[in-house]
């Protein structure tokens, strides 16, 4: 019963109360109210379980506290006015349970969004980094001139230049990665990420081995040694955080025996190795030293796979860092025109890296917080003027009977404080909650997100501001009431008007909504655009398993047959109704990419090395039948394309028109190279294009050569089960081990699982903005509704008077309406002008929708006006049930 | 010494033998917010007084022990006038009797 979340909520506010209780009480004081819960939830757990009333009346118990709490320290201290205020003031707010609740949501919306958005932007850009001085540090990434395309892998010779050309780095590194299998007696083979790092590589991080040492320089010559260190996460995962591992050998792949010379500290998370896609691989688990190039690696040119850290020299700015790499980049586009005319380099900072794709939309967030803040704080003070003018006829009385305007304004203050003291604290387990579903959320690229902390000055500013919106708004009733206007006040049950101030109120809050809205509004219809593209295969019905053959099958003979067994054993799976395989799994992780130069016989070179360069990918069984790519022309693949018999190819709609520019690429010999092996092959069909790496990006020029007559390492298999089956995950495991326990799998997934992982991005994004906006458009509904029925409330005198004199209901709804309506409307335009240009700011996240798109900027202000005036008929509707004789009885 | 009809519903309630503050809040249906300063006020006037519950008790139902109150000799003698300034409302009476614990004085 202890875990009952209701008797925990009514412990915690127990122990919370407990600190206004003098310390010399606290102990005992704190045992009864325990005592009593647990007795009263241990009660009712045993008669009818928790209920929602029984709940409530622990919660409502255990507020009771308060007013003891309060009453004890009474007896302690002199300030009993305080107390006695606060005692009132709590009074108060329990007696009007609809505006205290309002009240406080609002608060808790405002304070909790605000506060959560900081942290993260806190924690990605201050939060310390297992680096020395991070600043300095750099990574530097390919940047593709022509298309504009920046943050690519970079090919090894162009990171061996860069590193050595460089001056405006004291150190510079370079690190490539590979991948294993793990293999643990009792334990699912694994597949992890290693990189291995060049001489410089820790230097330039500055960070030392937790347990252990780093890289000795003999360790990067060539024959070194097998050493090994491994990641924090590693080493806590899989070897138990012991320390002794360090000197042990440990086991990485089939037959490879590996010494572990240190253990690198937690946070050393570099998300490297960007596979282009935006996609990142896993963090990198075990670090090897590089020793020596291996061949063809300063040659290569073409395709990039390494990635580039430096540490800038002391006092050397970013910038002149990245003028010196176009410097550099300039050189070798002169020097390799065929390769480098189009490449440039990109420096940026580490932490900027770690941000990931968050970057495009944190200002953006941060934008959408001060917004909601903003509304926040003009609800807030929305509520406490209306408050305070319906208490008008409260404090001249009180003012009458002997109380000093002091003591009223006081009396206000701490009314005000209450409110925000507990309205914050509700804000900061919303922020709490809001930051858990954000690190849940993320976008694989982004790092340090997995816990964030609130951060505390986020926290005292959103609070700051909102408890200053509260304080003015609350003492301006009380200041206004000079004597006279208190006489006036008792006459007529009323306070001077102040619609003038709540009117611009509204429409401040209308605004900022609709901004939100909008912005919300743009990404719904470009996540929904985006859902809709045609990836050129049917998503539906289709499990994939991701593999990458063990080291000890170490000849592509071997692979084939391995992976043709395993084809055949897939087939005949239950309920599998067509299996293939491909090396270059559409949106999947483990995919082997391979792009090079294509050359048709009989035909020139085509004009620039961008053009001439084509994916290609291996293909085995029934690839395209289960993945329903539609054939073209000519034929596919089957079964009398063998190792033995002569080299075939097809190639897809786009590479045809790419290559052969209108011309029949049937029966063409094209030559490129894959996996070192020259091909010279005929084409002898033509297939659809597929896109491969996200829905927004249009398929490229595709060559595809049968898994037969290739053999690499990595493959993926797909297998289609009939309309609504369930997937068949488990069973293409079995598969797998049945032919050899020691496999391990890089992943299974159904295909849809695949393509909705690449937009975790965009639904981040949707989730978190949307989430705003809907926060916004909540509390200017109550903004609206606040504002109307106050105002119907101090008119209802008038509307009897016109009721008398002939008006009809519909007069009056229309008049109380049209207020509502017209401060809306009033609202809707200002918004709509501000919110023009502010979502330039999307620009980079939107697909196939403009930012000024009509369409929804005309909906979302049709949406606010509608929620205006839901907001305006309740009060309009009661301004009705007032009948005339009943106003004009009131004086 | 305020009399006021809260505190007479605490003193009737402590004389029929309902001794701990929840419970003392079950019967009276006043909130726990006004009962337990009563309860304090009382103590400090000497006409209540408070002890913690038998360990073995709370021991038994795995709980801490609760603080129990009772009416001293004085307390006894205020309820007589109180019961005369205010009278105990009819429903809160019947519960009272209805729910009055079996060890009731």
């Amino acid at each position: 019963m202890r875990s009952d979340p209701a008797s925990r909520l009514a412990l915690r506010i127990v122990r919370a109360v407990a600190v206004l209780v003098p310390a010399a009480a606290r102990a005992d004081w704190l045992r009864e109210w325990e005592a009593e819960l647990q007795h009263r939830s241990a009660r009712l757990q045993r008669r009818s379980g928790p209920t929602w009333r029984t709940k409530m009346d622990l919660a409502s118990r255990a507020l009771g506290s308060l007013p003891d709490a309060a009453w004890i320290r009474r007896q302690f201290t002199a300030d009993a006015d305080a107390v006695h205020d606060a005692q009132y003031a709590f009074r108060l707010l329990v007696k009007a349970p609809g505006f205290t609740f309002v009240t406080l949501l609002v608060f808790a919306t405002g304070i909790g969004a605000a506060t959560a958005i900081v942290s993260v932007a806190d924690v990605l850009f201050m939060r310390p980094l297992a680096v020395s001085e991070p600043d300095r540090v750099m990574t530097v990434w390919q940047y593709n001139r022509e298309t504009g395309r920046g943050r690519l892998d970079v090919a090894p010779a162009n990171a061996i230049d860069w590193v050595t050309r460089a001056r405006s780095f004291v150190a510079a590194a370079t690190a490539d990665p590979f991948t294993f299998n793990l293999n643990f007696a009792g334990r699912e083979p694994d597949y992890l990420t290693a990189a291995r790092v060049s001489e410089q590589f820790f230097t330039v991080l500055g960070t030392r081995a937790l347990h252990g040492r780093t890289f000795l320089p003999e360790e990067y010559r060539r024959g070194g040694g097998r050493v090994v260190m491994l990641s924090h996460a590693l080493w806590a995962n899989r070897f138990g955080r012991d320390p002794s591992i360090v000197g042990t050998t440990v086991r990485l792949d089939a037959g490879e025996r590996c010494r572990v010379v240190g253990v690198l500290p937690p946070g050393v998370e570099l998300r490297l190795f960007h596979e282009s896609s935006g996609a990142s691989r896993p963090e990198t688990a075990v670090w090897m030293p590089k020793q020596g190039l291996e061949e063809g690696e300063p040659s290569l040119r073409v395709g990039g796979f390494w990635n580039v850290v430096g540490r800038l020299r002391p006092g050397v700015p970013v910038d002149q860092a990245q003028a010196e790499l176009d410097v550099i980049s300039a050189q070798l586009a002169r020097e390799y025109p065929q390769t480098n005319a189009r490449i440039g380099a990109e420096v940026v900072p580490l932490r900027v890296h770690l941000v990931g794709t968050l970057r495009d939309v944190l200002p953006l967030l941060l934008v959408a917080a001060a917004l909601l803040l903003i509304v926040a704080c003009a609800n807030v003070a929305n509520l406490l003027l209306a408050r305070g003018a319906g208490r008008g006829r409260e404090f001249a009385v009180r003012q009458a009977l002997g109380a000093s305007r002091i003591r009223l304004m006081r009396q206000m203050l701490v009314e005000s404080l209450l409110l925000a003291v507990a309205g914050g604290s509700v804000g900061l387990v919303l922020a709490r909650w809001t930051l858990d579903v954000i690190a849940r959320l993320r976008p694989a690229d982004v790092a340090l997100l997995d816990h964030i902390p609130i951060d505390a000055r986020a926290a005292l500013i959103a609070s700051g501001v909102t408890i200053a919106a509260a304080l003015i708004a609350g003492l301006t009733p009380s200041l206004q009431l000079s004597r006279p206007a208190a006489v006036q006040a008792l006459r007529e049950g009323r306070s001077g008007s102040r619609r003038g101030v709540r009117g611009a109120l509204v429409v401040v809050e209308v605004a900022a909504a609709l901004v939100l809205a909008v912005g919300a509004g743009l990404l719904v219809r470009s996540f929904m655009l985006i859902q809709r593209v045609d990836p050129g295969f049917s998503r539906e019905d289709i499990s994939v398993i991701q593999l990458f053959a063990s080291t000890r099958m170490d000849t592509p003979a071997k692979r084939i047959v391995f992976y043709q067994q395993l084809l055949d054993r897939i087939g005949a799976v239950r309920g599998v109704v067509a299996a293939g395989a491909v090396t270059s799994m559409p949106f999947g992780e483990a995919r082997v990419i391979v792009r090079g130069p294509l050359t048709i016989a009989g035909r020139p070179p085509a004009a620039s090395a961008e053009d001439a360069l084509a994916y290609t990918t291996a293909v085995s069984g029934e690839y395209f039948q289960t993945m329903g790519v539609p054939l073209l022309a000519g034929r596919l693949f089957d079964r009398t394309d063998t190792a033995t018999s002569r080299d075939v190819a097809l190639v897809s709609r786009r590479a045809a028109q790419q290559f052969w520019r209108g011309g029949d690429p049937l029966g063409s010999k094209v030559r490129f190279r894959f996996y070192g092996r020259a091909y010279d092959a005929e084409v002898v069909g033509v297939v659809g294009d597929v896109r491969h790496e996200a829905l927004d990006r249009a398929a490229a020029a595709e060559v595809f050569i049968p898994y037969a007559q290739s053999g690499s390492t990595g493959l993926s298999f797909v297998a289609r089960t009939p309309r609504g089956a369930p997937p068949i995950l488990q069973a293409l495991k079995e598969q797998v081990w049945a032919i050899d326990s020691l496999q391990s799998i890089y992943s299974t997934a159904r295909l849809e699982q695949l393509i909705s992982k690449t937009l975790v991005g965009q639904r981040f994004n949707l989730f978190v903005l949307g989430g705003f906006a809907l926060a916004t458009l909540l509390l200017a509904a109550a903004g609206v509704y606040g504002v109307m029925s106050f105002s119907t409330s101090q008119r209802a005198r008038e509307f009897g008077v016109r009721v008398a004199l002939g008006a009809t209901r519909r007069d009056i709804v229309r008049l109380v309406l049209g207020d509502g309506l017209h401060l809306a409307g009033f609202g809707v335009v200002i918004g709509a002008l501000i919110a023009l240009p502010l979502m330039r700011l999307l620009r980079g996240l939107l697909f196939g929708v403009t930012v000024t798109d009509p369409a929804t900027f005309v909906v979302v202000g049709f949406v606010l006006v509608v929620v205006a005036a839901a907001a305006c008929y309740v009060p309009a509707r009661r301004a009705l049930r007032v009948t005339p004789a009943e106003v004009l009885r009131l004086d | 010494m305020r009399l006021t009809p809260a505190t007479t519903l605490v003193l009737h309630a402590l004389a029929n033998g309902f001794s701990h503050g929840f419970d003392i809040v079950d019967v009276t249906q006043l909130p726990s917010g006004t009962v337990y300063p009563i309860l304090r006020r009382l103590e400090g006037e000497g006409l209540v007084s408070a002890s913690w519950e038998d360990h073995a008790i709370a021991r038994g139902e795995q709980r801490p022990p609760r603080r129990y109150y009772e009416l001293t000799e004085a307390g006894k003698g205020v309820l007589e006038t109180a019961l005369a300034r205010h009278r105990v409302p009819r429903p809160i009476a019947a519960r009272v009797r209805r729910l009055r614990p079996a060890t009731s004085s």
